[in-house]
């Protein structure tokens, strides 16, 4: 019965295959990304672009494979790693202890760190200490709400979490602030008409990788991408990437 | 300062569009199998057969008890860690199957009203010229529940169009799903949200016309 729908698996399929290039042989490593994380992954006129576009690109040329994007909400994004259904997160998925314990990490390539954002003009916050007593939005199933209850006055804080449009609430004044990694926030701040500002320094240093699945054939797979991204920072190319996107190197310290 | 920018929606909406035969793909599907599967369930429940009434009641219990969401989260993502078969079912045909199965559970419930709401006396004018069973549902029951029904069957289905917009959680890219990540790219949330509301807004007037049409068709032979 779902046959006589073959045109629609097709059409998806043309929408989630948004790279690929030269034809290899063993399977496409699957890599899972929310698309809505500007500008790390993104869609511009129904093209997927962003760092971890390119990165991963990179990554799949130099393991001489194809790559295939899979865009999902981000609180869809874990579970499908963990069904089996993609290979890995290209998210800017922060290494975590309760991560670790789970899946198996490859190397950081991006250093970041966690950065309160507020509505232009908002002078009550000048930085995470300010939070409290106030609302903090942060995205469902990020580590920002973890790194918030971890503060000392963590019960003070109002934590808020939502699936997409934090940036956009912040602005309109729904919540008093939100919580997302510097590089982006500060990015997002530069490039797009929403009256928002940083509030001091980041609170915590993240480090962020790719997670895979904790079986043998996936610490394999975890090995080789490992490789690949070693063999993109020792060229440089890891390194212009970032630059490319954020006119700085994030991707070491 | 613009309150709208209505090149950026112009540009978006024949973006969106090709999104647009996705989402009303797996509505109509969903709609389709769970019209079978609620009639079933209907006829279960008006004949009291025993033992799948109460699988049937059971079932009805769970699907309207519980969010879709939940559902589509349960089937797809949960379900596979215990079943690893499960797996090769793709996010399309899991929103098809969510969809089937958590809306037949609310229009089995309208059907079996539809049927039951049939006057008695029209049952009994039946059999007393020697309808059977079979003829007297085929040719008095169900066209009378038929009419009854429709109406809120097309409200179900106006429903689960716009339902399909959580498959995006599934990683299958349908309209909303589109939306937002076009609006992650652009910033232009407002723009971005209106554009897809209007779009959803008019396939459901586009439906609502044609149910009007469908009920007019129906209550022909009850105009006086």
């Amino acid at each position: 019965m779902l046959r006589s729908f073959g045109i629609i698996p097709l059409l998806l399929t043309g929408g989630l295959v948004l790279a690929g290039a030269a034809q290899a042989n063993d399977q496409p490593l699957k890599v899972g990304m929310s698309g809505s994380y500007f500008p790390f992954t993104y869609v511009e006129k129904d093209v997927l672009k962003g760092y971890e576009v390119d990165v991963l690109r990179a990554v799949a040329e130099q393991m001489d494979t194809n790559v295939e994007f899979v865009t999902a909400s981000f609180s869809g994004l874990f579970g499908m790693l963990e069904s089996g259904r993609i290979d890995t997160i290209a998210n800017q998925i922060t290494i975590t202890d309760e991560r670790e314990k789970k899946y198996l990490f490859t190397q950081p390539y991006v250093y970041d760190g966690a950065q309160v954002v507020v509505k232009r003009g908002n002078e009550e916050i000048t930085g995470v200490e300010d939070l409290v007593g106030k609302k903090v939005a942060v995205n469902l199933g990020s580590n920002y709400e973890q790194l918030l209850r971890e503060l000392p006055y963590a019960d003070e804080i109002t934590i808020r979490t939502y699936d997409s449009n934090i940036e956009q609430d912040t602005a309109l004044g729904r919540v008093d602030a939100f919580v997302m990694d510097r590089v982006s926030a500060s990015q997002v701040i530069k490039e797009k008409p929403l009256p928002l500002a940083l509030a001091g320094k980041p609170f915590s240093e993240l480090r962020n990788a790719l997670p895979f699945r904790d079986t043998q054939a996936d610490e394999a797979l975890r090995d080789e991408v490992d490789a690949a991204l070693q063999a993109l920072r020792e060229s440089g190319r890891l390194s212009e990437i970032s630059q490319q996107w954020f006119g700085t190197d994030i991707s070491s310290l | 300062m613009n309150l709208l920018d209505i090149n950026y929606m112009l540009e978006l909406v024949p973006i969106l569009l090709r999104y647009l035969p996705l989402t009303l793909g797996m509505a109509a599907a969903g709609m389709v199998l769970a019209l079978m599967l609620s009639a079933g369930l209907a006829v279960i429940r008006v004949l009291r057969i025993p033992g799948l009434n109460a699988a049937t009641m059971l079932f009805i219990s769970f699907f309207r008890g519980t969010p879709l969401l939940v559902q589509l989260f349960l089937f797809y993502y949960g379900l596979p860690q215990v079943m690893s078969f499960l797996t090769t079912i793709d996010g399309i045909t899991a929103t098809i199957m969510g969809l089937t199965l958590h809306f037949s559970a609310y229009m089995a419930e309208s059907i079996r009203a539809a049927i039951v709401g049939v006057d008695r006396s029209q049952t009994e004018a039946a059999l007393s010229i020697g309808m059977t069973n079979g003829q007297l549902m085929r040719r008095i029951v169900l066209p009378q529940a038929t009419r009854v029904a429709v109406p809120t069957l097309m409200n179900y289905f106006i429903d689960m169009i716009k339902a399909t917009s959580l498959a995006f959680t599934l990683g299958v890219t349908e309209l909303m799903g589109a939306t937002q990540k076009e609006a992650s790219g652009s910033f232009m949330y407002f723009e971005s949200f209106v554009v897809v509301a209007c779009i959803y807004w008019a396939i459901v007037e586009l439906l609502a016309w044609f149910q009007r049409r469908l009920e007019n068709r129906f209550n022909e032979a009850y105009r006086r």
